[in-house]
Parts: C-alpha cells; structure tokens; sequence
C-alpha cells in the first residue's frame, strides 16, 4: 500500500479498486485533476482524455485516481556522509536556509553557476530527513537529475532515494528522499515537506502552467519550497526584487573565482567556410590538448560543423550531440572520461553537465536560439574547477546584438558583487 | 504541418498549383522519416495477404482451406515490423485515439478497392471500450461507412488458450451477431486491426455466411 502515499495513480474506473484507498475523480469541472489542465481529446462515447499530460501516460474520463495521505512513515536515523567543508558564504546561505525551512517559507538562492549549489543543500535537506520529512530534488532537466544522483546518493548514503524521470523503468518505491524531473510531480499528492527546484527558470518548467501546477500540488499545504539558480526568470526577480521571497545571493563561485567574461568576434558566415580566426583557435587547442566544447545554434550545425573541423584536423578527437541522439549519454560520458578532446553541440549542455577546465567556443552567438540567460548559462561551463578557475568563453558572430551585451552586462554586474564580497573577506 | 506521429514540425514548400487551389493539396499526416519506417506490403499470399516473394497460398492458409474455410482474400498495407509494433503500442496500449488518423486516407483506399456491399469491424470487449474507450479498428477505419453489428461474447481472450485447435476452430464462439437479416446474400468486407494467426477474421466470416452472407474478404492495416 506505501506506493500510494501521497501519490495519485491512475486505473479505469472499471476495475476491482482496493479497500481503503481514497478514490477521486480525474476531472473536476473539466479540469484535469493530474495536470491542472483544459485539454480534452475527445473519445467515442462522449469520453475524452486528456492531452496536456499525455506523456505521463493517458487520464481519461474513464479512470480514477487511487492515492493515501501522506503519512511520514520514515526513521528518523539519517546520517549525512558528505564529509566536505562548506566556503564561508556557503554556510551563510545554508543557514539562511534553514530558518526558512523552519517557517515553511519561501527561498530563492541565486548563485552563479559553479557556487556549489548542491553541497549547501546537505544541511538543510539533513535537517528535513531528521525531522522525518519528505523531501524532493527536481529539475526540469533530465540532464541534470542524472548528474545529481550519484551526489545525493554518497551524501546520504544510508537514506533511500528513488530517481524518477522519463524514460528509465525501475519501479517507483517509497522513500524519504525523491530526485525526479518536475513533470514526475503530476503523480504526487501533498506528499513533501520540503521541495528543492533546481534550474528552476530552464526549459520546460519555467512559464510552464502545468509544471508549476505539478510542482504545487505535489508539495504539502505546510511545506518549504526552494527555488535554485545561476538566472532566475524576470517574474522570479521581480518577486525577489519586491521582498516576496527570501533571496540569498552567492557571486563567487566555489573556490573563490569570479565568472568567466564573454569575449566576442566578428566573423564571416561560418556556416560557409570555416573563417582562419576559428581555424586558428582550434589549431591552438589542438596544440595545447585543451579540451573544448562547441556550441552551435541548430540540431543540423552540430554534424555539419563536426566534420569540417575533422577535415581540418583529422587527428583531434571529437564528437557531435544533440538532444534527439540516443548515443547522447554515451557522447557525454566519453567526453567526460577525456575519451575525446571535444564536443560539438546545442544549448542542451548549456546547463547541469560539468566537464573540468574546458574552454568554450559559441559560434552564432546572436541567433535566436541563445537567449540572455543560456548565454550566461554557457559561459558558466567554463572554469569549474579549482585547478583551472578561468578559462576562454569565445563567441563567434556576424554581428553584435543587444542580447549578447545583456549577457555580458549580467555576468559583469555579477562579477562587480563577487568582488565586493572578495574584498569583505 | 505538424507530423502526428513524431510531432515534429515539418515545413513543406507548396507548389504554386497547390497554393492557386488548382491542385488538391494531399493529405500527409506524418512526415517522409515516419513514413519510411513502415514497410508496405507489395506481393503477398492470395490467401492471407502475408508478405512473400510470390501470391502463392501460404502453409498457413492451406491448412484453413483443409479446416473447411472458404479463404478470406485478406488483404493488409503493412508488414507488421518494428515500427508498425511501435504504432500499435501507442494506439492501442497507450490509447493515443488521436493517431487513429495516420492511415485512414490509404485504408478507405483499400477498402473501396474490395469493392463489397458492406464494411463489417472487428468488435472489442466490453472492457476494452470501458478501458481504452474505443474500438481500435474502427477508428482506423473512420472515414469509411461501417456496419458495426458483430458483438463479443464473455472474454474470449482469455479462454482462448485453454481449448485445443480444433476446439477454438468449432465450438468457442467470439461473436455474436446483432442484426442476422442485414447480412443475407450480402458481400461482406470485415475489417480489424492486424491480421496474426486469422482466427480471428474466420470466426467473424463463419458467424457471417452462417447469417446467410453471400461472400466474405477482409483486411487490415497490418499483417
Ligand atoms: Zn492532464
Ligand atoms: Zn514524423
Ligand atoms: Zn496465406
């Protein structure tokens, strides 16, 4: 029966229901009851299901939804096995923290990328675990939920975590602590404590009715929602801005550094030719082994450009990958594994995948595919390790537009706090 | 246009004809990628439409001619291969009603190349239609006129791997009837799915001549 708690699962209406469960109807007033939706597809028989939350597997007119309160079933004997020292600004914004979990309130962290976002979560979601709390990680991202796992995982060695996402089979278990993509949240019901959202302005979930109505009800009525990232969204700023949600700020990066700046060059129409300044560059990464990654405005520029840098330079190693690729987890672990010297790809690595000490090359950075934010996001890739802080963020383009100097700006007023508060410490 | 299967958007370049509205712009559901991963069927068994080098009758549909039955002409579009597997899963299992309409354009085809008095689908249990909500096949066929008088008996499904070839073959009966008199001296096209073992279609036909029908073909989408 623990399947149920705060869950709700979908069956036909027609099938044998077990005692004791709490049976509601799929729609109320039309709306979808799973995804907080008006989409019907209509089915004979003046039946419909609906459409918006399709992926999730069909809600139709035909079924309930079975579910069990919440019930906190949890030991409270949870050891945090992470043995690693938060900075000093960590621990600030951790506390912070958990003063906001202990009034079930609202909290945004914005810190850029590589402030070690992750790590100031252990104490608070430790906190939340002690107190028999259940808690969730989500993303939109399934990226990002894979590369978080094995990190929760070793600093909670001793708690269970179900990971929950897409297109992986193992079978959902009750547990304490949930990693899982925002849109698994349809499936629950007033069943966490504690709700952490990282990358919370990334696509899908940010403007993303459904999502957000997912996220909302998945949560208790008294709970502690945590909104995670490097560029929040304006409504979250605005919201922020007017003092509605407690906002800490961390603009320097874990080991003290401040973000990379994003330099620009005017070329030619690369898609073309191949520009010399490019050529040269790559030639120098060749020569130096630095490893790189390359991002591209379209799905079809990432073969296409692959195979003009392997014309030019057969013997470096490298690879393309885009969202659609099934090799894509594969193409990605090889690069991490240092298999290959580079990657060519869209804005799906712009975010949650870190590969220490890369440089970064955007070609067509004023296109409409890189807005302000993955910009930012993409610069971000760059200089996330200790033994390599900084790095290149090289944005090829035919011509500047106010995007890019937006980007530029926000990583600029950023960098302008961080090094007020290097100049405090 | 947006492919209905793989929901990607696909741009297409209208003739200047087709934009004069002189050339009637053909209907495509689902982009050339999607398309290409069906495999029609070309040569098949003149007996069961199965897809061979040759329309000689199959092992499969000598032995229905030795049971008795008179052959159905059946008659399908698609090999049943991966994709076709994969469509069906998404139809059926995952009761995606809405790409019911990927095929009806090339089925109406077929169907009014039988050339019969009558279209007769395959029905779905009572459980089906109070689960997935529709009869798979007749929304394949949607845009063909349908005479829907068969009805299942209690769940055939099951019981149909308890009995013994000969036993399903005479005794077990899926279907029942509706309306005997629309059926005398009719010929009949009975519709379904996919064709597997044909079990299924000869049983319908079997219910339908003993009506009174005159003739009985079928086909499918799939085989
Ligand atoms: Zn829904
Ligand atoms: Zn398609
Ligand atoms: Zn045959």
């Amino acid at each position: 029966m623990d399947r149920y708690y705060g869950r709700q699962i979908v069956v036909p209406k027609i099938d044998a229901i077990t005692a004791g469960l709490k049976i509601r109807p799929c729609f109320i007033n039309d709306v979808c009851q799973r995804c907080g939706q008006i989409n019907h597809y209509i089915l004979p028989n003046q039946q419909f299901y609906c459409k918006a939350c399709f992926i999730l597997g069909r809600v139709s007119s035909l079924d309930v939804m079975l579910s069990l309160p919440e019930p906190n079933h949890f030991s409270n004997q949870v050891e945090l096995t992470w043995k690693g020292q938060l900075t000093k600004q960590q621990n600030r914004v951790s506390n912070a923290l958990l003063k906001t979990f202990s009034k079930n309130g609202e909290h945004l962290v914005w810190a850029v990328t590589g402030a070690g976002k992750t790590e100031m979560m252990f104490p608070l979601i430790y906190m939340a675990l002690k107190q028999s709390k259940r808690v969730a990680i989500v993303s939109p991202r399934v990226d990002v939920i894979v590369e978080l796992a094995p990190r929760i995982q070793e600093a909670f060695m001793n708690t269970d975590l179900a990971v929950l996402y897409g297109d992986q089979n193992e079978a959902y278990q009750y547990t304490p602590l949930v990693l899982a993509t925002t849109h698994q949240m349809l499936n629950f019901r007033a069943a966490f404590d504690l709700m952490i959202i990282d990358e919370v302005d990334s696509f899908p979930y940010a403007g993303n009715q459904m999502l957000e109505y997912g996220v909302e009800k998945a949560r208790k009525q008294l709970s502690t929602l945590i909104y995670l990232t490097a560029t929040p969204t304006k409504k979250l700023r605005k919201k922020s801005n007017a003092g509605l949600i407690a906002t800490s700020y961390l603009p320097l990066r874990f080991h003290q550094n401040l973000l990379p700046e994003i330099v620009t060059k005017t070329i030619n129409d690369w898609r073309k030719k191949l520009p010399t300044k490019c050529l040269k560059q790559l030639q120098t990464f060749y020569k130096n082994q630095q490893r790189f990654l390359i991002f591209v405005p379209k799905v079809a520029d990432t073969k296409t450009l692959c195979k003009v840098i392997k014309s030019h330079i057969p013997e470096m190693k490298g690879d393309f990958v885009s969202a659609s690729d099934d090799l894509r987890q594969e193409k990605v672990e090889s690069m991490r594994q240092e298999n290959i010297q580079y990657l060519v790809t869209t804005t799906i690595l712009e975010r949650g995948v870190t590969f220490p000490g890369i440089d970064v090359i955007i070609f067509g950075a004023e296109e409409d595919t890189f807005t302000e934010n993955a910009l930012v996001q993409i610069a971000g890739r760059v200089g996330r390790s200790k033994e390599r802080p900084t790095g290149l963020v090289q944005a090829y383009v035919q011509h500047i537009n106010f995007k890019i100097l937006a980007a530029q700006r926000q990583i600029k007023s950023m960098n302008k706090k961080g090094r007020m508060l290097k100049n405090q410490l | 246009m947006i492919c209905l299967l793989c929901q990607t958007k696909k741009y297409e370049s209208d003739t200047l004809l087709q934009v004069l509205g002189l050339k009637k712009v053909l209907e495509r559901p689902i982009c050339d990628d999607c398309n290409n991963q069906f495999a029609a069927i070309f040569t098949s068994c003149k007996g069961c439409g199965r897809h061979q080098g040759n329309n000689q009758l199959c092992t499969d549909c000598v032995r229905w001619q030795i049971d008795g039955k008179r052959l159905l002409q059946h008659r399908a579009l698609y090999q049943y291969n991966d994709a076709m597997k994969l469509f069906m899963q998404r139809y059926k299992f995952y009761g995606e009603y809405a790409i019911r309409h990927v095929f009806n354009r090339k089925l109406k085809d077929l169907v009014k190349s039988r050339d019969t008095d009558m279209v007769v689908p395959i029905p779905v249990s009572y459980h089906t239609l109070m689960t997935r909500g529709f009869n798979q096949t007749i929304g394949l066929f949607e845009n063909v006129r349908l005479t829907d008088l068969l009805v299942t008996i209690k769940s055939s499904k099951q019981r149909q791997s308890k009995f013994s070839r000969y036993d399903r073959l005479n005794r077990e009966q899926f279907f029942m009837i509706e309306n005997k008199t629309a059926v005398i001296g009719k010929d009949i096209t009975l519709v379904d799915d996919v064709y597997t073992t044909g079990m299924t279609l000869y049983h319908a036909a079997d219910i339908l001549y003993q009506a009174g029908a005159k003739n009985v073909k079928s086909c499918s989408l799939a085989r």
